[in-house]
């Protein structure tokens, strides 16, 4: 199935009480609270499910019991033009924020169509871009049990990501309307972006056009250590009549080390099983991300109502970063919906 | 039996669908009666969307006929290199309209689009635009597409109308001492209406329910600003906070009424019955 239409083929499915028997995804929590998801000690094995990285385990819980089983993981990692940093005379990536808006200055002044920070605020991503700087600044989406959405420090976040683009113009136009493939990477590949939020496939593309000379370290940061996003996705076991036995086979066969790590290894993604960090680790191309796993954060994708907030993240985070919009009546308004959805 | 597998079955689907409730992941929950239609006029964006809508299908419905007139009006003209012409206007009517719209994407890019390259090196405009992010050039930049991929089919209907057209009412003309203007007022476009009215209540239905162009030229724009009902009504399903099956299904319903309408409120209008038995 294609990751585009795949949610909506997935509805269609069970919509027509048809679901499958086993399934590969970003989400998992909606269909764990909808009972349609075998626990993990229905159908796998012990040993499997001790492999799994404590933190991508616990990604995987409803309830306290583990329902998404990790499959793959992503790290985001903060890229940047080596060529364009050497011709601004900048000679560290930056550490802090303030040092962040003096490098894509610099770097926005050299003209001829330079970019300093590639910004993609539009629906695709808009969530993890979000995400990142607004941890980078010592917020969170929830504080405790509750959202906190619209907390003091996230409007500040947003404040400075609208600035970026309205107050210091080092961002490309329209940030808001930007989505991420097409968008902000298309235009670090062609050389025009200094920095840029990319990932372990965005480094495979470029190594395989070779046209841009760039690096990859850790997010500047605003408040305490650099933190990144880590993206799960899940693997999930449907509730069927007599199908227990047979998914049980197909999950422990898929998850015997040789067999996970290839796969993982074959799509340019990184482990979520102890077997599996251990065997990748040796793997230099993959070293700054691996560096960068054990401060990787997930978005609170074991929330029910998080697969709805995403969704109302998506189609609203980039008016507030667009000129007039308003950050903190943008987030408001997420706060207020995200508080309907959950009921608290 | 065809009519019922095909056309009845879907239909009573959708309507069901429209009175029930799912869950986010497409998990039935019950009948809701009416409460989705309710729900669905508190929209804040559906008067917006709605007259997206009516933008985008007037604009389109309204360019695509006139320019037709005029590329049909061409073409029956007799020259040398016809057949190439109108073998050229089939193109973008045979091309995927999904990979249509993917290629405007790229026409229309602030960085590396032709259009904004063409437009500054010709001083049209002093630096390049963002068609497809700036409020007020997305909806010109979609109905652009729209009338590009609206064309073949329309020119070829309008053409076939054309050709239908007796030579001996020219010449009674030409008799009568008209000019060519008063010739095209008061002989060809009456005698073309019924291939007008075929062409725009075709043409109606088809951009009504376009979804593509807009899916694709509009990607990168959150909210629902530059929505049609088309694409709102899959964004409630799938790509809003909404998340909403049932509530889209009643907007389903809704569409094809609207439809239904505003067909028989053309017909009505041109009084169809007149011009197939002029």
């Amino acid at each position: 199935m294609d990751w585009n239409t795949i949610d909506q083929q997935v509805s269609t499915m069970i919509q027509n009480n048809q679901p499958p028997d086993v399934l590969n995804l970003n989400a998992f929590a909606s269909y764990a609270k909808d009972n349609l998801l075998y626990a993990a000690e229905d159908v796998l094995s012990p040993k499997t499910k001790d492999d799994f990285l404590e933190a991508f385990a616990r990604g995987g819980e409803y309830r306290g019991k583990l329902h998404g089983f990790p499959i793959l993981s992503s790290a985001r990692a903060f890229f940047y033009n080596t060529d364009l940093f050497a011709r601004a005379r900048i000679t560290a990536p930056p550490k802090t924020w303030d040092d962040f808006v003096r490098d894509a200055q610099k770097i926005t002044k050299l003209g001829g169509g330079a970019i300093g920070y590639a910004l993609p605020l539009g629906p695709e991503e808009a969530q993890a871009e979000w995400s990142i700087w607004m941890w980078n600044n010592g917020g969170d989406w929830k504080s405790g049990d509750r959202w906190a959405i619209n907390s003091d420090k996230n409007v500040q976040t947003l404040g400075f990501l609208a600035d970026l683009a309205n107050k210091h113009k080092v961002t490309q136009v329209n940030p808001g309307k930007t989505n991420r493939t097409d968008g902000a990477f298309q235009l670090f590949k062609d050389g025009k972006v200094g920095m840029v939020i990319g990932f372990s496939p965005l480094a495979k593309q470029l190594d395989a056009e070779g046209k841009v000379k760039y690096a990859v370290g850790a997010m500047p940061a605003n408040a305490g250590a650099a933190v990144t996003l880590g993206v799960e996705d899940y693997l999930m076991a449907f509730k069927k009549k007599g199908n227990q036995e047979a998914v049980k086979k197909f999950l422990d066969l898929y998850y015997q080390p040789e067999n996970i790590t290839r796969w993982i290894t074959a799509e340019g993604f990184l482990p979520v099983t102890k077997s599996g960090l251990t065997q990748m680790s040796s793997d230099a191309k993959l070293k700054p991300y691996l560096d960068l796993l054990p401060n990787a954060r997930l978005a609170p994708t074991t929330d029910p109502a998080w697969d709805k907030v995403k969704l109302d993240v998506q189609q609203s985070l980039g008016l507030a970063v667009q000129p007039g919009g308003n950050p903190k009546a943008v987030l408001d308004k997420l706060q207020q919906n995200a508080t309907a959805e959950s009921g608290r | 039996m065809l009519i019922g597998a095909v056309v009845l079955f879907p239909a009573v689907e959708l309507v069901r669908a429209s009175l029930s409730r799912y869950s986010i992941t497409g998990l039935y929950q019950g009948a809701v009666g009416g409460r989705n239609y309710a729900r669905l006029l508190q929209q804040d964006a559906l008067g917006p969307v709605a007259l997206n809508t009516l933008t985008w299908v007037g604009a389109v419905v309204g360019l695509t006929l006139v320019i037709s007139l005029a590329l049909a009006q061409f073409l029956d003209l007799e020259f040398p290199g016809r057949r190439l012409v109108r073998w050229a206007l089939i193109v973008p009517w045979a091309a995927s309209l999904i990979m249509t719209s993917k290629l405007f994407v790229w026409i229309y890019d602030y960085y590396f689009g032709l259009l904004n390259r063409a437009l500054v090196a010709l001083h049209v405009v002093r630096g390049p635009i963002d068609w497809l992010g700036d409020d007020r050039t997305v909806m010109g930049a979609m109905i652009g597409v729209g009338v590009f991929v609206s064309l073949p089919f329309t020119t070829y209907v309008l053409l076939a109308g054309l050709q239908s057209i007796p030579g001996e009412v020219y010449e009674a003309a030409r008799v009568d001492g008209a000019s060519g203007w008063r010739t095209y007022w008061a002989v060809t476009l009456p005698l073309l209406r019924p291939a007008l009215v075929v062409a725009a209540v075709l043409n109606l239905i088809y951009v009504f329910n376009s979804f593509p162009i807009v899916w694709t030229l509009n990607d990168r724009n959150p909210g629902f600003g530059h929505d049609t009902l088309i694409t709102y009504m899959y964004k409630i399903a799938f790509k809003s906070a909404l998340r909403d099956v049932g509530l889209a299904a009643a907007l389903g319903v809704v569409n094809v009424l609207l439809t239904l309408a505003a067909v028989l409120v053309y017909l009505n209008t041109v009084r169809w019955r007149e011009s197939f038995e002029a």
